[in-house]
């Protein structure tokens, strides 16, 4: 009896324990329903970063880069342009109403982004630790490699960096690129230029005999002189990230960039079609030799946005 | 004394000779009732009139354009999360003390919700609970096990007789659920989300004791406090249903000048061959001609935003089983550059 009722006992209190555990976990369901997100999201990073309430994003391209960055009937045009538009629509800024395209040169790309002339670099711009103590990157969104270009005349005769040694042939490449370093590391002597542009048509004129750059800018020019031009594979050695040049004070639109980058990355990799592949098949894919895909963007930043409850697969 | 005698002699037992008991039960019933449909009702009216920034002139341009059917689906649609909340907890809390009533004696004066439970016929409370399960959010969908198995009185002897089988079952079953939530708890711990660890993992334990009388000195304070805080909860809680919008928030751009263009964030109220009538999101009324309409987006409000980054096999534990059934037709959400642009 005494058993009985000391068992009846026990089942009460677990009762009355589990009626108060479980109103307790109520109030704190609701309680947390009410907190404000814990991560930041987009529209949060969005009003820290200097662009928010312009009317118009300034992005600094390139203008003489076929395929990359290139003015075709006032209308800009390629891979760097489309990853730049899709960015710009990502931050708020869709349609080229509400884009500023400035045009730099290699060399100005930097200056640029530090003189806050421009918001946004999308130029062929190589990440490297120099330019990282200068400016910020977000990306990478390709990876290239150093190639060389020669006229067809040539292209049995220059095969390989010993014979860009060879004081015949005059090298050309743009000034204040990667290229020119890799080239003096390798000890050959460069004509260094404004622009690769220029040294295609130096070559063309007779003034120089091959010229060296990121392959997507080779690619760029073979594709407007097809059969005058062939690229040449050298071992470089060294794969260039491509990224977004952000200025250095604002580490807001360098995570948003960054996680543009990533939402697009992750969108090729389930086998959605990307805004990164669309760009890709519209400009370079059909120019260069090995198919590539979007390389997984550094240093995103995990932040919360509208469409995070959508399906993954 | 056993539930089953309980259960058969509460009827007829004798209630307080205050009034009349079928009386007694007749107004209870008209109070509940009273309160399931004239809440929403009035929830609607008021508002239309938050919708309006407290506006009167506004209030009336939405009183005249948002229709009654309207108004009340819209209504459901945002609020039946908190309805079923409310009804759930009157139901589990009203069970619980009507079960430990039962054993007091009979001068002890019946807890309200013991007597709505009484009112209430089996088939609504069901409703209520079917309602939860798919309006609920995954993350709080646990808490309605103990729930409905307090409202219902479901012992674990109710599986089987036997010891053996009972426990095997009990084992099977929680078995089940860990396998199904494994992989979000472990994410859960990744993440240090410990509420959510919580939420998710302790529920189905305390259903298992949950069932049964509460000792006669907990029932009285047990009764009064929740009722304060049922009601309470529902207050704090329909502000921001109230505060929730009846129209969808669009950004709609206008082109007043050639050239000149304006993106508007707000509700659109009405649209007619002349104008289309905007509500703005910081608030006051524009009245822009239609033909200056260029182009208009759908925009989700901040309240969306998710606060975890946790999915329980693919489906967002903040979604409720109806919206992650929607996800699933329409996988692809697009959020329109206008919306981020216009604030």
């Amino acid at each position: 009896m005494n058993d009985v009722a000391s068992r009846h006992r026990l089942r009460s209190v677990a009762t009355t324990l589990a009626v108060a555990l479980t109103l307790t976990l109520a109030a704190a369901a609701g309680c947390d329903n009410r907190r404000d997100p814990p991560l930041p999201s987009v529209l949060d990073k969005l009003r820290e970063s200097h662009v928010d309430g312009q009317a118009k994003i300034r992005i600094g391209v390139a203008t003489t880069e076929p395929l990359m960055g290139e003015l075709r009937n006032g209308v800009h045009v390629g891979f760097d342009v489309e990853i730049a538009r899709y960015i710009a629509s990502y931050l708020g800024f869709a349609g080229d109403q509400r884009i500023e395209w400035v045009s730099l040169a290699t060399e100005d790309r930097i200056p640029a982004l530090q003189g806050g002339v421009v918001d946004l670099v999308v130029s062929s711009f190589s990440m490297t630790e120099d330019r990282e103590k200068l400016v910020s990157f977000a990306g990478p969104y390709f990876v290239t490699t150093q190639e060389v270009m020669v006229p067809a005349r040539l292209k049995d005769r220059i095969r390989t960096i010993e014979d860009l040694r060879r004081p015949e042939y005059r090298i050309c490449t743009s000034g204040g690129s990667t290229t020119e370093a890799e080239l003096a590391k390798h000890d050959v002597k460069a004509y260094v230029v404004k622009e690769v542009g220029d040294c295609v048509k130096g070559i063309r004129a007779g003034r120089y005999d091959a010229v060296s750059s990121d392959e997507t800018i080779l690619a760029g020019f073979l594709s407007q002189y097809p059969k005058d031009f062939e690229i040449v594979d050298m071992p470089f050695g060294t794969s260039e990230l491509l990224g977004i040049g952000v200025p250095i004070g604002d580490p807001a639109l360098r995570d948003l960039v960054a996680f543009a980058l990533q939402k697009s990355y992750l969108q090729g990799r389930n086998g959605i079609s990307s805004p990164w592949l669309t760009a890709y098949n519209r400009t370079l894919g059909p120019w260069l030799k090995a198919d590539k895909s979007q390389p997984q963007p550094l240093d995103v930043p995990k932040l919360v946005d509208f469409d995070d409850k959508a399906p993954t697969r | 004394m056993s539930a089953a005698v309980t259960e058969e002699a509460r009827p007829a037992g004798p209630v307080p000779a205050v009034r009349d008991p079928a009386e007694r039960k007749a107004r209870a019933s008209q109070s509940f009732w009273t309160a399931v449909v004239g809440v929403p009702a009035i929830f609607s009216v008021l508002r239309l009139g938050v919708e309006a920034g407290g506006e009167l002139q506004t209030t009336l341009l939405l009183v005249a354009n948002v229709g009654t059917v309207n108004l009340l689906a819209g209504f459901l649609t945002t609020a039946a999360r908190l309805l079923s909340t409310g009804l759930v907890a009157t139901f589990a809390l009203g069970a619980v003390l009507r079960v430990s009533v039962d054993r007091m004696p009979p001068t002890v004066r019946r807890p309200l919700f013991a007597r709505w439970v009484d009112v209430t016929p089996a088939w609504f409370a069901v409703a209520s609970f079917l309602l939860a399960l798919v309006t609920w959010q995954l993350l709080y969908l646990p808490l309605l096990v103990p729930a409905f198995v307090a409202a219902f009185q479901l012992t674990p002897a109710r599986l089987h007789e036997q010891r053996v089988p009972r426990v095997l079952l009990l084992v099977g079953l929680l078995g089940g659920y860990a396998w199904l939530l494994a992989p979000t708890l472990a994410d859960a711990v990744d993440q240090r989300e410990w509420l959510a660890l919580l939420l998710l993992s302790a529920p189905p334990l305390l259903a298992l004791a949950i069932t049964g009388p509460l000792p006669g000195a907990v029932v009285r304070p047990l009764a009064s406090v929740t009722e304060a805080a049922v009601l309470a909860t529902l207050v704090w809680a329909a502000l921001p249903v109230i505060s929730t919008p009846v129209l969808p928030l669009t950004v709609t751009t206008v082109e007043s000048a050639p050239g000149v263009t304006e993106d508007i964030r707000g509700h659109v109220v009405t649209t007619d061959d002349v104008s289309m009538v905007l509500l703005q999101e910081r608030g006051g009324v524009r009245y822009v001609p239609t033909g200056q309409v260029r182009a208009q987006v759908l925009c989700p409000s901040e309240e969306e935003l998710p606060r975890h980054r946790l999915r329980i096999h693919d489906f967002h534990v903040e979604d409720s089983l109806l919206e992650g059934l929607g996800r699933r037709v329409r996988p692809v959400h697009r959020i329109d550059a206008a919306c981020r642009a216009v604030r």
